[in-house]
């Protein structure tokens, strides 16, 4: 199991422990996480899934396809450097004891 | 745990008419109600549906028996899993928010106002058949990347495939049309399809032709049959009721027209008030229990998203239309895998190009006195027309 943390809008945290090869949407999902919506269940169409990544972890995460960058720019919240849709991020070693930020609104 | 309870004293017709009130007496009465009229197990209650759209191993979108592969063939709709991925990818690159917003919305825009110039002298009209369905239809040619075809011709074929996927009475006139839309369909497609193997553009053809996924001609004819039948009236159907939805509630209209932001708001509100798909299938695979009701394997579902929408443990009184809820997420675009890959362009064309434009070039628009606009139906819902006036 890899543990990390999502970190609510309002700074609050909830730690959860997740199973390597799973999205990151499905953990949040599976652990009732508020503030990931997953309109459309992961398969990169709704934008509603929107999280925040250190940008140095962003190069060991799954690699972003032109698909998800596109929708990225259209989230309800503005992206940014560290932006990533969590329905295309895939639970590996590196997030262990990482933070993932959830933005204000989906 | 108990079998569908069944509901046999509702017609199709009170369906068509009024499907709301007996959606609100499915949803209290268990999670799957058998309706005898419908012949199907009616699911109307937004929790469920996540639960349906959460597990489409147990709850399938392949359907070896249904009307649809007859009429279009097998699109993707029908197909499940890596089948449905490949296919659903496909058709991707014309639909992100992006080439939407870059590459369509400024032809959606030219359709506008190219159809308000024919009617704006006359001080009224029924914006069903002068707006709302010319300007979905033109927008659906041009995404599809067909040529040649008239406007007339997409809306018809489009209402002979969907009489055609309905007619489970088996009427020979029906199919009839629905085989001459199909062989029409074919035509189109075959017309300009060389064109858009050799040039890529970000036509529906062409992202199918260019796929990383080889499509065979069976596969294109198929996705494209089902986005002729379920690309267009879904649009149309959410102008009319966007618009109805600002008419019949000034006080939000003029917050709209004070901040045209609003206008992309209201009509998100407009799909979760009416939603132009109220009902779409799923199938049973094993026997299994949702929410209070136990279902067998084979059992066919009618996922009510229509009914879910107005569910009062998501939304407060949620028979009226609001654009300031606060509580938004709504299930008018379905949820899962088979996600509206349409969405964006609708965002788009109705809530930031077709609503605004019209308030913006008809002054002080309002319903015509003594001529209530008519809505009808429960699979599909919408106005059927929309007569209005305004300053000349
Ligand atoms: C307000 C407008 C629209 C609404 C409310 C709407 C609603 C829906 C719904 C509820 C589904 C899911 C059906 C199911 O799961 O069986 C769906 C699927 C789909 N829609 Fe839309 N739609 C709209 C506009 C459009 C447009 C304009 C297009 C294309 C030009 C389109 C293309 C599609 C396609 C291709 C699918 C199938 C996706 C799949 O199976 O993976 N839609 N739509």
């Amino acid at each position: 199991m890899i543990r990390f943390v999502f970190v609510q809008p309002d700074g609050s945290e909830v730690p959860v422990s997740a199973t390597e090869g799973d999205s990151i949407m499905k953990v949040a999902v599976d652990n009732g996480v508020d503030g990931i919506r997953a309109d459309c269940n992961g398969s990169a169409a709704c934008a509603t899934c929107h999280a925040f990544f250190a940008q140095e972890l962003l190069c060991e995460l799954t690699p972003m396809h032109e698909h998800e960058n596109d929708l990225l720019d259209f989230a309800a919240t503005d992206r940014q450097p560290g932006s990533r849709l969590s329905c295309q991020v895939i639970v590996s070693r590196c997030l262990e004891g990482q933070k993932v930020k959830l933005p204000d609104t989906q | 745990m108990k079998p569908p309870p069944v509901l046999s004293d509702v017609t199709i017709e009170e369906l068509a008419k009024n499907p709301y009130p007996t959606f609100d007496r499915i949803r209290s009465m268990a999670s799957a109600v058998w309706v005898d009229s419908a012949r199907i197990h009616l699911v109307t209650r937004f929790d469920d549906i996540m639960t349906v759209e959460r597990n489409h191993h147990l709850f399938a979108s392949t359907n070896p028996g249904s009307l649809m592969n007859k009429v279009m063939g097998h699109s993707l709709m029908r197909k499940d899993d890596e089948p449905h991925k490949l296919e659903r990818a496909a058709v991707e690159p014309s639909f992100r928010p992006g080439v939407v917003k870059q590459h369509w919305a400024p032809r959606f825009r030219s359709i506008a106002n190219d159809l308000i110039n024919q009617f704006e002298a006359d001080g009224e009209t029924d914006l069903f058949s002068s707006f709302a369905a010319p300007m979905a239809s033109l927008s659906l040619i041009d995404l599809l990347g067909f040529e040649d075809v008239a406007w007339e011709d997409i809306a018809w074929w489009s209402q002979a495939l969907m009489d055609g996927v309905g007619n489970y009475q088996a009427d020979p006139e029906i199919s009839n049309r629905a085989r001459r839309a199909s062989a029409a369909i074919d035509q189109a497609i075959d017309h300009v399809l060389a064109r858009h193997v050799e040039t890529e553009n970000p036509s529906i053809l062409s992202s199918m032709a260019h796929a990383g996924h080889k499509h065979s001609r069976e596969q294109i004819r198929a996705n494209i049959k089902v986005i002729v039948g379920g690309g267009l009236n879904e649009p149309r159907d959410a102008i009319l009721t966007t618009v109805l939805g600002l008419l019949q509630n000034p006080e939000q209209l003029a917050q709209a027209q004070a901040n045209e932001k609003l206008f992309a708001r209201a009509f998100e509100e407009s799909v979760r008030w009416i939603s132009p798909i109220g009902m779409y299938p799923r199938r049973v695979t094993q026997d299994t229990v949702l929410g209070d009701t136990r279902l067998k394997a084979e059992d066919q579902l009618g996922i009510c998203v229509g009914a879910a929408n107005r569910d009062t443990g998501h939304f407060e009184q949620p028979d009226s239309f609001d654009l300031n809820r606060t509580a938004s997420r709504h299930l008018g675009f379905g949820a899962g895998p088979h996600f509206c890959a349409g969405t964006w362009v609708a965002r788009q064309m109705v809530g930031e190009i077709a609503v605004p434009i019209l308030f913006n070039r008809l002054t002080n628009l309002r319903l015509q006195a003594g001529n209530s606009p008519i809505l009808r139906g429960w699979v599909f819902r919408g106005p059927i027309a929309l007569p209005v006036r305004w300053d000349r």
